[in-house]
């Protein structure tokens, strides 16, 4: 889930919406989850939320790892407890975790790094993360190169934790090091200013859909909070 | 001069991302190993010996106060999108590991970085336990809320946080006979 692809073609009208929007509606979800004690509002944000899943493009083999874990938390839950107390608690550790997903699966790191910039964070975390974003991959595959040096030289780290040290992570830290010292000469020489004043290719702009959408979730949260709280 | 009265720089910025990667791609490797252990703080516990090594180097590299923040609060806003859950209890336990280091002025010598990474981890598993346990209900929250639990799993976290650390320690000596990191 790390590695979501930049240049994913967008699809669906979720990618669409304001990512600003999508971080107050899951950081909104997972504070209402946590709150929630009542089987019939839990169960209604889960299906909200199941939907969006949905549209997001989940693969299956997720679908079907993440349908495995829940099975396997409901019956544990059954035989500690019983079965009202095992949909609560597995609807509601649902609703905590859902919103992870949606938003990761809609949202681009590009889009995430343009919200982040609209809402003022201090620029040396915008340079951070956009660095993160750009060499995690890089250094994930100087990670994979190691390992396949060592197994041409028959050494199986998987089967050999003990050399993840001396075999795995002192050489790629050196590459890690290496690769801190370029790009620092990198924008160095490009006169780079982290906190210097910058324009934004493509602002971001609230659309209708994103008032559409805020006015849709009012109305689930509103639902959700009368079951939960009108007895 | 004092390291912590210097203003940070594009290298401190660029260095301390870096070593925020090289977090990422420790619980990328490690993490996964342990998923089918329902022990609370299990997942910390195999983290830290690797992550501790990174956290080690950026310590030792930018010295002063907030320099766990910027590596972890990255990595906490980086995996928020595969959880909420993870970026509270990362920002509970830098919060914590910064105030604890802040008393201590820094993170300058080896003491202050052995102790940076124990109390990182140890916060990272009580906060993560407790903030787990809450998300899957009153019956898991009894079982981690089980004080010899509890207390069992964050001394072992804080150990393999020092394990980290001396690791860590290792590979900033390498990496000076190298001539690859200036540390005072």
């Amino acid at each position: 889930m790390l590695a979501n692809p930049v240049n994913a073609p967008k699809r669906g009208w979720l990618w669409r919406v304001n990512p600003l929007l999508k971080i107050v509606l899951s950081m909104v979800a997972v504070s209402t989850a946590f709150a929630l004690q009542d089987l019939a509002a839990t169960g209604l944000l889960v299906a909200g939320l199941l939907v969006l899943l949905l549209t997001a493009g989940m693969s299956w083999r997720v679908w079907l790892g993440g349908a495995i874990a829940l099975f396997l938390f409901t019956a544990l839950t059954w035989l500690l407890r019983d079965w009202p107390a095992a949909s609560l608690n597995s609807l509601r550790l649902l609703a905590i975790l859902l919103p992870g997903p949606i938003f990761s699966l809609t949202t681009s790191p590009a889009d995430l790094t343009r919200a982040l910039q609209a809402v003022k964070l201090p620029s040396f975390l915008v340079l951070s993360l956009m660095l993160v974003w750009r060499f995690l991959p890089v250094v994930q595959r100087e990670a994979q190169r190691i390992i396949e040096a060592n197994q041409l030289r028959g050494v199986d780290l998987s089967r050999r934790p003990g050399q993840w040290f001396p075999g795995l992570f002192v050489p790629l830290i050196f590459r890690i090091v290496s690769y801190a010292d370029e790009v620092t000469v990198g924008l160095e020489t490009r006169s780079y200013d982290p906190s210097a004043r910058r324009s934004l290719g493509q602002p971001l702009r609230w659309r209708r859909l994103d008032t559409a959408v805020a006015i849709a979730a009012v109305a689930i949260f509103g639902a959700v909070g009368y079951l939960q709280w009108s007895q | 001069m004092a390291q912590s009265s210097k203003s940070w720089q594009l290298r401190d910025y660029v260095f301390a991302a870096f070593m925020t990667i090289g977090i990422a791609v420790t619980s990328v490797i490690t993490v996964p190993l342990t998923l089918s252990i329902p022990l609370p703080g299990i997942r910390t516990v195999v983290w830290a010996p690797f992550a501790g090594i990174f956290l080690t180097l950026g310590m030792a590299r930018l010295q002063r106060s907030g320099s766990v923040a910027l590596m972890i609060g990255v990595l906490a806003l980086v995996l928020s999108r595969i959880s909420w859950i993870i970026t509270a209890f990362l920002v509970s336990a830098l919060v914590v590991t910064e105030g604890v280091m802040l008393l201590r002025g820094g993170f300058y010598g080896k003491t202050n970085r052995l102790l940076a990474n124990v109390v990182f981890f140890s916060s990272a598993t009580v906060a993560g336990a407790l903030i787990g346990a809450y998300a899957a209900g009153d019956i898991f929250a009894a079982w981690v809320g089980q004080v010899w639990v509890l207390i069992l799993m964050t001394i072992v976290s804080g150990f393999a946080g020092a394990v980290g650390w001396w690791l860590g320690e290792r590979v900033v000596k390498q990496l000076q006979r190298a001539g690859k990191l200036n540390v005072s």
